[in-house]
């Protein structure tokens, strides 16, 4: 069954949808901001954590746009591939420190080709 | 106006403690600002008839993920790694050109967008964000979008046990 995505009425008190864009926009260039700047792989998993987050908030935005839980619904997958990326990206770094290795996102470059 | 004060304050909540994220040197004080980024978004969320997903946001967010950063952060002890000089500090202008750039193209893009009533707020005519609402969209439309994600967790499950089994074997069982 879909239900038909209809532009509902708009009133002017609130808060406007293209806020909720803006902020999501900030957030995710603060995010990007992090993963270029930063050598942690840490720190880099957190920025890539705020990056997912702007993207939520704007999903879900659209979602109060159209009236419909599609945008919702994405977000809570988007939730689950968040955390099966943390879940990898934290083993990687655990094995990366076991072996002795410099935690430096910049050093571990063998695979450049 | 209610609404927009609400929104004000968990905006500079969010905002505040994302800069804290990206520019603090300590990874465990990185993880506390990461908590403080993920509460606000999700006071943002109960602003947008998302109630189910501001919950979820608090539970498996702010709860679960952000417990294994701290785990690891643990493990692998508190003191910032020492690095030396970065050798791409030169490159670090184009970063800030991307930045930037892609600042003032959003800019342009939500300020000159005419798609309709986006510069006004929508009147929610429905239930969109309950459980109820959440749940039935979940089984009347996106059952194979659930499965899928019950597929990523098993192979991201897989994954982690295989490198904390090379990790070990690497070290010859240490």
């Amino acid at each position: 069954m879909m239900t038909t995505a209809t532009l509902v009425t708009h009133q002017t008190t609130g808060v406007p949808t293209n806020w909720y864009l803006a902020l999501s926009g900030v957030l995710f260039l603060l995010g990007l901001l992090g993963v270029l700047t930063r050598r942690n792989p840490l720190m880099l998993l957190l920025a890539v954590e705020l990056m997912l987050n702007s993207a939520n908030i704007a999903l879900v935005g659209f979602s109060r746009y159209w009236n419909v839980s599609d945008g919702q619904v994405f977000a809570l997958v988007v939730m689950v591939v968040a955390a099966a990326e943390v879940v990898i990206g934290l083993g990687l770094i655990v094995a990366v420190y076991r072996q002795r290795l410099a935690l430096d996102v910049d050093a571990l470059s063998r695979l450049k080709g | 106006m209610g609404e927009r004060i609400f929104f004000g304050i968990a905006a500079l909540g969010a905002i505040s403690s994302g800069v804290a994220v990206v520019t603090v040197r300590n990874p465990f004080r990185a993880a506390v600002a990461l908590i403080v980024a993920l509460i606000s978004v999700a006071l943002i969320f109960l602003l947008q008839h998302a109630p189910f997903v501001a919950m979820i946001q608090i539970i498996v967010y702010a709860g679960a993920v952000v417990v294994l950063f701290l785990f690891v952060i643990a493990y692998l002890g508190e003191r910032p790694p020492n690095l030396g000089p970065d050798p791409l500090a030169e490159y670090q202008v184009f970063t800030w050109i991307a930045i930037i750039g892609l600042g003032i193209e959003g800019f342009l893009a939500l300020v000159n967008s005419h798609l309709p009533g986006v510069h006004s707020n929508p009147t929610i005519t429905s239930d969109i964000g309950s459980p109820h609402a959440i749940g039935n969209a979940f089984i009347d439309q996106f059952s194979v979008p659930f499965e899928a994600t019950s597929l990523v967790l098993l192979v991201a499950a897989i994954g982690a046990v295989l490198l904390a089994r090379r990790a070990v074997l690497g070290e010859r069982g240490r």
